[in-house]
């Protein structure tokens, strides 16, 4: 399907149910069954679809509310990984985990999700997946050598996926890293780990980098003036940053370091529940677009909305989607 | 008929222990003479259940013996019932005689009248007249200190403020100055570095907090100082204004912040994600609650009704020269207008004194439909207060904190992802604990004091992703206050 300018998608989670929390915990406490949890499961993300879909979001995803957090779903999946499935009451909660022994090479089964996306609408569609750096800060290393080494080998584990990914179709991926901000001393190897996720995947993939989005709030602060120059070495095709609730300046680190790459532009903070006017969206836009050309700009919220509540997130998202179009109206395209 | 023993001393005065359980045996005695007399109702004595308590504070709301009575959601009268004994303020002589009284009026259809006069209506903590009295007691601090001939200070047990306590303060330095230069040895070291008190008092503590800070920042030569904020928080312009006065050294880095402590967000949302340390002592345990009682698995709100007794009443008219049907009006003019619109002069404040320490409270229990919103404080659901309960005893008295859960949710969106929120206060760390003992509320001076449910604000941290722990303050022998420490869940 063909992409207007200045297209429109989203990042991370859909607006999480409480309803959903508590059958997470039920079926974690052993009350509830796996079936009737991916029984819900399929309804919430078939309705995340159609939210995005009525909000007039462009590239959509499922939701991702079959994911517990961006942790677990993963090490839950990737082969090697050992998982102690009695540490956690909270879905919401990270597993203890632990790599013990060299990854595995079998499926994560990340397909599924492809699959159902495109059961269920013909819009274009985007699947995501956690990067290295982020899944080995959470992982208990007793085998690699170091960070970097086990970082790159989650990384072919990953590469792996998504070409089967797209071999089954898909052709928006993103990568999720939040954690870079928090340890900008690793975004040499943390980029070298990201190669080998991306390495010979042909699809559109887009690198989203914030500051952490846990339970509606930022992990880390500080400026993304960590990421240049070296994240110009990443072979990806966007990065995704937040500014909407940091503010814009960091922009211009786009034009000060000539990066090639395109921009997800962060227009809606998802850490309040105030919902932006169509119109501070499309001043957003325009404030970036005196520094990246229309062509090369993704319009996004700063992270996922899986912390607000739906009719929030749905309004912002509609703003977002608006605030879009009014620009595109003003570029006469 | 279930006997609850309430208290478990920690105390290894033997002599107490002895007097205890000398009138614990009187109780059951009594009981079981008024049960062998026909005096106890047949039909309520098998459900009704005896309360032995020890209150803690001298002066309280309770009478020596109390009778709860309970209602259904919509007032309808049920046959459960409790008397509660404070074991501490009856005596020998009088008790069988109370329990007499409390065994005639415990019958869901008793209508004893003792000549109480009522004050208002039955009504839940958070919403009763005790807040009205503590409000003026802040309000009109000074008339009270000046009447009492001391500060407030000095009804505090150790006689003055833990907020103060040197060598705490100093550690409160070291340990935020270490924050400092981690996050600067990551580059990620804001550019200006804001801290909150909220319920700054006289500023004595920001004021050894700052210049503790300084003088540790120049002998480490960080200069740190130079990018400090210090935002005083209190609800009181009048209160800001004297501590800023006292802080006049350090003019260019305090932020005078009038704001509700419920509400500190409200105030300072610029501060959003931005504040590297908040810190708070002895205020949570002077802002509403409610009262919740499990028994038999139902869930029953306490709800108070304030009265005088008959003697009160006597006393208060011969002592003011009013008459009886004057006296609900003094209380309104007292509490609209503070002390001199109540009387002229010293009378004024003497009545408000005389009055407070005649104050009364009597309870009964209302049960709770099945998922009442209004009893969930803000910060949870009502799920996540069937959490709580699950980690709690079967039959439990305990707070449902809310003003301090309220406060404590609405501080939290202000803490930068690496500060932490520092509370100084009396908590109840586990819900197991409202088994050992009186958790408030008592009077204190003019104001009140109750415990702060700190296993609540676990949960209400929790949900907000913040991990909340508790650690004895160890800078004052026998201190029952305790530090909760906030910080965002790795």
């Amino acid at each position: 399907m063909k992409l207007p300018i200045l297209p429109t998608t989203v990042i991370g989670s859909y607006s999480m149910p409480e309803w959903l929390e508590r059958a997470k915990n039920d079926y974690l406490a052993r009350r509830l069954s796996k079936r009737d949890l991916d029984d819900m499961h399929d309804a919430v993300r078939k309705a995340a679809i159609k939210d995005q879909e009525s909000a007039g979001i462009d590239i959509v995803t499922d939701g991702e509310l079959q994911r517990d957090n961006m942790i677990d779903y993963f090490t839950e999946r990737i082969p090697g990984v050992q998982v102690d499935l009695g540490s956690k009451r909270f879905y919401y909660d990270f597993y203890d985990t632990e790599v013990r022994s060299k990854l595995g090479t079998g499926s994560l089964g990340l397909t599924e999700e492809v699959k159902f996306l495109k059961k269920f609408t013909d819009h274009s569609t985007k699947v995501s997946v956690s990067g290295p750096h982020t899944l080995v800060k959470r992982i208990r290393n007793s085998f690699y050598k170091d960070e970097a080494e086990f970082a790159v080998d989650l990384g072919k584990a990953l590469n792996r996926e998504l070409k089967e990914m797209v071999r089954t179709g898909v052709t928006e991926l993103q990568i999720d890293e939040p954690y870079y901000s928090g340890f900008p001393e690793d975004l040499p190897w943390a980029v070298k780990a990201i190669n080998a996720v991306t390495e010979g995947v042909d699809a559109h993939v887009t690198l989203h980098i914030c500051y952490g989005n846990r339970y509606g709030k930022p992990s880390f602060e500080g400026s993304y003036k960590y990421l240049f120059p070296t994240i110009l070495d990443a072979k990806v095709h966007a990065l995704s940053l937040e500014f909407a609730r940091r503010g814009e300046e960091d922009i211009q680190l786009f034009k000060e370091f000539k990066a090639p790459f395109t921009l997800g532009l962060g227009v809606i903070d998802v850490k309040t529940q105030d919902i932006e006017s169509p119109a501070l969206v499309a001043d957003r836009i325009r404030r970036a677009l005196e520094v990246v050309p229309a062509e090369r700009l993704v319009i996004n919220p700063d992270c996922g909305c899986v912390h607000l509540p739906r009719d929030v997130a749905f309004a912002k998202l509609t703003a977002m989607v608006e605030g879009a179009r009014m620009v595109r109206n003003e570029l006469g395209k | 008929m279930i006997v609850h023993i309430n208290h478990i001393s920690q105390s290894k005065k033997g002599g107490k222990k002895s007097q205890l359980g000398e009138l614990a045996s009187l109780v059951t005695g009594s009981l079981v003479d008024l049960v062998e007399g026909g005096q106890l109702d047949a039909r309520i004595a098998p459900s009704l259940r005896i309360h032995l308590d020890w209150i803690q504070y001298k002066t309280n709301f309770r009478d020596p013996v109390i009778v709860r009575r309970t209602t259904d959601a919509n007032g309808k009268a049920l046959a459960l019932a409790e008397v509660a004994i404070d074991l501490r303020q009856c005596n020998a002589a009088e008790l069988p005689l109370q329990l007499e009284r409390a065994a005639r009026q415990v019958s869901p259809n008793a209508n004893v009248d003792d000549g109480r006069m009522y004050l208002d209506e039955y009504r839940p903590y958070r919403e009763c007249m005790i807040w009205d009295f503590n409000r003026l007691f802040w309000r009109h601090l000074g008339d009270w200190e000046a009447a009492s001939g001391r500060g407030f200070e000095a009804s505090l047990p150790s006689g003055s403020s833990d907020a103060n306590r040197p060598d705490a303060v100093h550690d409160s330095v070291v340990e935020f100055w270490q924050l400092l230069t981690n996050l600067d040895a990551k580059k990620q070291l804001p550019a200006e570095l804001p801290i909150l008190e909220i319920g700054v008092g006289a500023g004595t503590r920001a004021a050894a907090w700052i210049d503790g800070f300084k003088t540790y920042d120049e002998s480490h030569g960080t200069s740190y100082y130079d990018r400090l904020q210090f935002i005083l928080g209190d609800y009181s312009p009048d209160t800001l204004a004297r501590a800023c006065a006292s802080l006049g050294r350090h003019k260019a880095h305090i932020v005078p912040a009038p704001l509700d402590a419920l509400n500190p967000y409200k105030t300072l949302s610029q501060y959003r994600f931005k504040v590297l340390y908040v810190h708070l002592t002895n205020v949570y345990d002077n802002l509403p609650f409610d009262d919740l009682i499990r028994r038999d698995g139902k869930l029953y709100l306490v709800e108070v009704r304030a009265y005088l007794s008959a003697a009160a009443v006597d006393r208060l008219t011969a002592d003011f020269g009013i008459t009886k049907g004057d006296l609900m009006g003094a209380m309104r003019r007292l509490l609209e207008g503070g002390p001199a619109a109540a009387f002229p002069g010293d009378k004024g404040v003497s009545f408000w004194r005389c009055f407070w320490d005649y104050f009364r409270l009597e309870e009964r229990l209302r049960a709770i439909d099945d998922r009442e919103e209004a009893h969930v404080p803000p910060g949870l659901s009502w799920s996540h207060l069937e959490d709580l309960l699950a980690e709690a005893p079967e039959d439990v008295r305990f707070h449902i904190s809310r003003g301090a859960a309220e406060s404590f949710a609405n501080t939290l969106p202000l803490l930068h992802p690496r500060g932490y929120l520092q509370v100084q206060d009396i908590f109840v760390e586990d819900m197991n604990e409202y088994r050992k003992g009186f958790k408030g509320p008592g009077k204190l001076d003019g104001s009140l004091v109750t415990w702060v449910n700190g296993a609540l604000l676990r949960a209400v941290g929790a949900r907000a992703g913040y991990d909340v722990h508790f650690r004895p303050f160890t800078y004052r022998p026998g201190s029952k206050t305790t530090v909760m420490y906030t910080t965002q869940k790795p």
